[in-house]
């Protein structure tokens, strides 16, 4: 008995390492995708000339460029919780090359992704003054080359039929009917690279924040169906490997049928979690707020006396029963860039994300001391 | 030898006279603050032992302390009397003859020692000092000191008494606005600028200006002010959090005008200072998260972008202008944190280029700060460094460093009271002498005032406001507070000052990176004059100096960016002096204008010509660091021999009998 197993190991083992061996050598051998386009979906890119000038270059999209409709291949997918930017929508794409799969990590941690691989996220408006039609503002692509990750920002002209490669930020104007059919205006910020930086780091590197499988394991409502995306990842093979049935992921933070503190730790991570982490950009306050992190209450600041005063009644990170004294909801409904949180990404306050804050924060027991 | 003979006789004196202090049984108390010492000594050990190690020849001293409230307590013998000598303390608590030692000090500075206990109210606990290492201490403190994050109680060692900012206003900018060189008030709004003019002692008359044009930041990280078109108002620099607008002064102070170039920044302190040494001050920008920008000013209200050579990267927080190796120009300290915390000093070469020089000098700290405060805390003529930390993380606090005077630096935190309040954390940490008593203090720490015992170490106070403002908002010679809405006025009277301000001519008007020297019988104390300290506010651009209980300042010497010097002898004291550039010079003037060094780079000989006639001057030779290589006498056109100098930058100083001029060269 005890033979055998050893034996099964020992063939897994060399299984394994010829596996390795295998996919390291084809890695080196695979040649570099020349300028003809896939041939499978017609997306044309070559990791040594991205980035194109133009959106339209890589034909991730088919027909009018303005409809986003995905080439073959350009998969659609959407985290459980997104990051909140201004109100703005976004339709989010993945695209890896041929041949090449991501591998899954752990349910918390990105997927480890290879070479080649595209995220494509658009950003726009619906319901815009005084058109009544769709704008989108920017498209930005973040793929990775040589295991490190890029970034490439597309920015809309006025007649949406093109977006060009651009790498300073701008400030585009937004007025728009919200779908209360109330106005709103506010000047959204196209962020420079440094700024995309500044989010998308960790320990010094760019990286992507939401594909993980915590912020994936959801349902989508594909062309041919609705499908776990996880499930749909690996059937078109941009998963492969072992990905457990079961992932400890985020609640949807809008869902009233989840636990109150899961949603709060849902919307934390993917608006916060980033920068509030070991190698994030405010690495050095203490509080964590990545999801897998603040099952501890001190990571997520309840009770937790801030390091930096702002006034005397802001006396805790989470103030337990007591909103006024709690520095997260102040710097949450703050647009003051010296207070607000986050730093970055936003110009207005996200109402709905602070009243969820605030019920939470009413729901905590006993007051700290 | 010496010394254990005149331990016997001290012995043996004591021995004569059966004083309280002797034995546990005869303990007396002591109270909180500075105690002086008994010379009589008993011999009995501690019971059953003593917390250290004993040699059976020791004396002992014995005192009680009962504090009045739950709190830590500090014991030290690191004062000014006692320096010199090395010291021991034991604390104990229980009874005689069944005491546990709980505490105990020994080298915390030099040879003197700290003790530092956590104690209960009303319980007596025993302090003795011993002659292990040969002394007892000539005096001793106690004092209450917090474990920090809103800790054990802190004393509030000096009051201020309150009154609202007109109309309501909250301002954190506190500079002259109309050239009076007195202090005043300024809010922000949008295109509203407010000055509240100081126009009797804390009395103010507010005018609304409306900027002109559309101002597109807010001074929402940082305020700086300084003049920046040499046209004798001050103008102003907004940091906001995706770009800079400078308010520029109209040529009466009466109008106000926005620029911006328009750029991306995410701003942090900003600073007005001489960048290029052109005698037109311009701004500089610290960058979160990309290199740190600067705006060079072409003194008419124009200014030319520039990124790059001062700081790459990001995660610069905390800018200030500073002179660390005294010659008269100003070099750059940025306090970083987050991402890439290394903290860096960029040496100013003189010749519009700058060095980054912060791992030679050992201030590459990795301390998470946002400001950095720089004052000659031990007045021993150099800018020595406090860090105070915004973070605990990576297990880093605050760093006190002294200045070495040859371009290095000493980390010295331990005993220096800076230690005792590593959980006090904040963003602002700001230079002044807030008890006038001639030793700079640190208002930082999240709303302590740290005072300076004259010893390099410092003893916490609490303060009414964390992060404030700071000038005289009274002209009563006492540093205020300004912070929100309101005004907060230091009650101090007890000691003498003079606040001096510089108005220069060939250096930039506000004289930013002059430096200020005042010598009374004490010594001398210097000060930068600087814009732009602490983390977010403007503070007063007069210097600002306490002299203790000196009643005559012998002289005040100003060296000007330009390398003017100007000296003015005997001034009043309790008074505001305002200086204008070679006011006070005869041959100064004909120095300056006259004279030339040449050739510059120089490679085997220097030439200086111009000198007046029939006059003997002295030169000296420094190099980079300060540091005297030669001195000889010169006179009217004279070729000096400079080819044993090793390649580099030096500064020729030109001294005659009541002036003095700095002329920076490279020799090749």
């Amino acid at each position: 008995m005890d033979f055998f197993l050893h034996l099964v190991a020992m063939i897994r083992t060399l299984f394994f390492v010829f596996a390795l061996a295998f996919i390291a050598a084809c890695r080196r051998d695979v040649p570099i995708p020349d300028d003809i386009p896939d041939e499978d979906t017609g997306v044309v890119f070559n990791l040594d000339q991205v980035p194109y000038p133009k959106l339209s270059d890589y034909k991730f999209f088919t027909g009018a460029l303005k409809n986003l409709n995905p080439n073959e291949r350009v998969l659609p997918y959407e985290p459980i919780t997104p990051l909140f930017s201004d109100y703005a929508h976004k339709s989010r794409f993945v695209w890896m090359m041929k041949d090449s799969s991501a591998q899954y990590v752990s349910d918390h941690s990105l997927f480890d992704f290879p070479d080649g691989t595209v995220f494509i996220k658009n950003f726009y408006y619906d319901n815009v003054v005084p058109s009544g039609e769709r704008k989108i503002l920017e498209t930005r692509l973040l793929y990775k080359k040589e295991g490190e990750w890029k970034f490439a920002d597309y920015i809309w002209n006025q007649d949406q039929s093109e977006a060009v490669y651009e790498t300073n930020g701008s400030y585009v104007p937004v007025q728009w009917i919200d779908d209360q059919g109330d106005n709103q205006s506010l000047t959204f910020r196209i962020p420079s690279e440094v700024e995309c930086f500044t989010c998308h780091k960790s320990n010094g590197n760019k990286i992507p924040i939401a594909p993980k499988p915590q912020n994936l394991d959801k349902d989508f409502s594909y062309p041919d169906g609705v499908k776990n995306q996880l499930v749909k990842w690996q059937e078109v093979g941009y998963l492969t490997g072992n990905v457990p049935g079961t992932i400890a992921r985020v609640a949807d933070w809008t869902d009233d049928t989840q636990p109150l503190e899961t949603r709060v730790r849902s919307y934390l991570d993917i608006n916060c979690g980033f920068c509030h982490s070991d190698g994030g950009h405010c690495n050095y306050r203490p509080i964590r707020l990545e999801f897998f992190k603040t099952l501890d209450p001190a990571m997520l600041g309840v009770c937790e006396i801030p390091q930096q005063f702002i006034t005397p009644q802001l006396t805790h990170v989470i103030a337990r029963s007591n909103i006024a004294r709690s520095v997260m909801h102040f710097r949450m409904s703050s647009t003051d860039p010296q207070y607000m949180m986050p730093l970055l990404g936003r110009s207005v306050v996200h109402q709905e994300a602070v009243d969820l804050l605030g019920q939470y924060i009413l729901s905590l027991t006993p007051i700290c001391n | 030898m010496q010394k254990r003979i005149l331990l016997s006789i001290m012995t043996l004196f004591s021995a004569m006279h059966l004083y309280a202090q002797q034995s546990c049984a005869t303990a007396i108390p002591a109270v909180l603050g500075t105690t002086t010492a008994s010379t009589s000594f008993g011999t009995t050990p501690p019971a059953p032992a003593h917390c250290m190690v004993l040699n059976g020849s020791e004396s002992f001293l014995w005192y009680t302390f009962t504090p009045a409230v739950d709190t830590n307590v500090r014991v030290s013998t690191v004062t000014s009397t006692n320096t010199g000598l090395d010291t021991r303390i034991s604390v104990f608590s229980g009874t005689c003859g069944a005491l546990s030692c709980i505490a105990y000090g020994d080298d915390e500075s030099a040879f003197l020692s700290i003790a530092t206990f956590a104690a209960t109210a009303g319980t007596t606990y025993y302090i003795v000092f011993d002659t292990y290492w040969g002394n007892m201490p000539i005096d001793f403190t106690i004092s209450y000191v917090s474990t920090g994050g809103g800790g054990g109680p802190i004393p509030q060692l000096i009051t201020f008494t309150t009154q609202g900012i007109p109309n309501g206003d909250n301002s954190r900018c506190v500079m002259d606005m109309n050239g009076d060189h007195i202090d005043d008030i300024v809010y922000t709004s949008g295109n509203t600028l407010r000055v509240h003019y100081q126009t009797a002692p804390a009395t103010f008359t507010s005018t609304t200006h409306t900027i002109s044009g559309t101002v597109t930041n807010a001074p929402s990280w940082s305020i700086a002010g300084g003049d920046m078109d040499n046209n004798g108002y001050n103008d102003l620099i907004y940091g906001g959090g995706s770009g800079a607008s400078i308010i520029m002064a109209n040529s009466t102070g009466t109008a106000y005008t926005h620029y911006s170039g328009g750029q991306y920044i995410f701003s942090q302190r900003t600073n007005v200072v001489d960048i290029n040494n052109d005698g037109i001050a311009d701004a500089f920008v610290c960058h979160d998260i990309d290199a740190n920008v600067f705006y060079i000013s072409n003194g008419s209200g124009g200014f030319t972008w520039n990124q790059g050579g001062l700081g790459a990267n990001g995660g610069n927080y905390g800018s200030v202008w500073i002179d660390y190796d005294n010659d008269c120009d100003m070099d750059l300290y940025i306090a970083k944190c987050g991402s890439d915390p290394i903290d860096q000093l960029h040496r100013n070469n003189g010749d519009g280029t700058y060095t980054s020089v912060g791992v030679a000098a050992g201030l590459n700290d990795a301390t998470e700060n946002w400001s950095s405060t720089w004052a000659d805390f031990d007045n021993d003529g150099d800018m020595d460094v406090f860090m105070g930390a915004s973070s605990n993380w990576g297990g880093l606090s605050h760093k006190l460093y002294r200045n070495n005077g040859n371009g290095t630096f000493t980390n010295i935190t331990a005993g220096s009271g800076f230690d005792l309040y590593y959980s006090n954390l904040g963003i602002e940490n700001y230079p002044g002498d807030f008890n006038n008593d001639g030793w700079v203090d640190v208002y930082g720490l999240g709303g302590l005032i740290m005072f300076n015992d004259g010893d390099m170490t410092f003893t916490a106070s609490t303060s009414p406001v964390a992060g404030a403002a700071v000038g005289d908002l009274n002209q009563d010679g006492a540093l205020d507070l300004v912070a929100g809405t309101t005004i907060y006025k230091n009650n101090l009277t007890s000691n003498n000052y003079i606040v001096v301000s510089t108005v220069g001519v060939q250096s930039n008007k506000n004289g930013i990176g002059a430096r200020v020297t005042v010598q009374t019988a004490s010594g001398s104390q210097i000060r930068d004059v600087r814009s732009g300290q602490a983390f977010s506010s403007m503070q007063t651009l007069n210097a600002h100096f306490g002299i203790g209980q000196e009643t005559a300042i012998e002289k005040i010497t100003i060296c000007w960016p330009s390398g003017v010097v100007d000296v003015i002898n005997n001034p009043a004291i309790n008074s505001h002096l305002v200086v204008v550039e070679g006011s006070t010079v005869s041959v100064q003037e004909e120095l300056s204008q006259n004279l030339q060094v040449f050739p510059n780079p120089a490679t085997s000989h220097l030439s200086i010509s111009g000198l007046p006639a029939n006059r003997v001057f002295a030169l000296e030779i420094f190099d980079v660091t300060g540091k005297l290589i030669s001195t000889q006498q010169v006179s009217e056109n004279v070729t000096v021999d400079v080819q044993s100098l090793v390649p580099g930058i030096y500064v020729a100083r030109i001294s005659g009998e009541a002036s003095q001029l700095n002329v920076k060269f490279i020799k090749e």
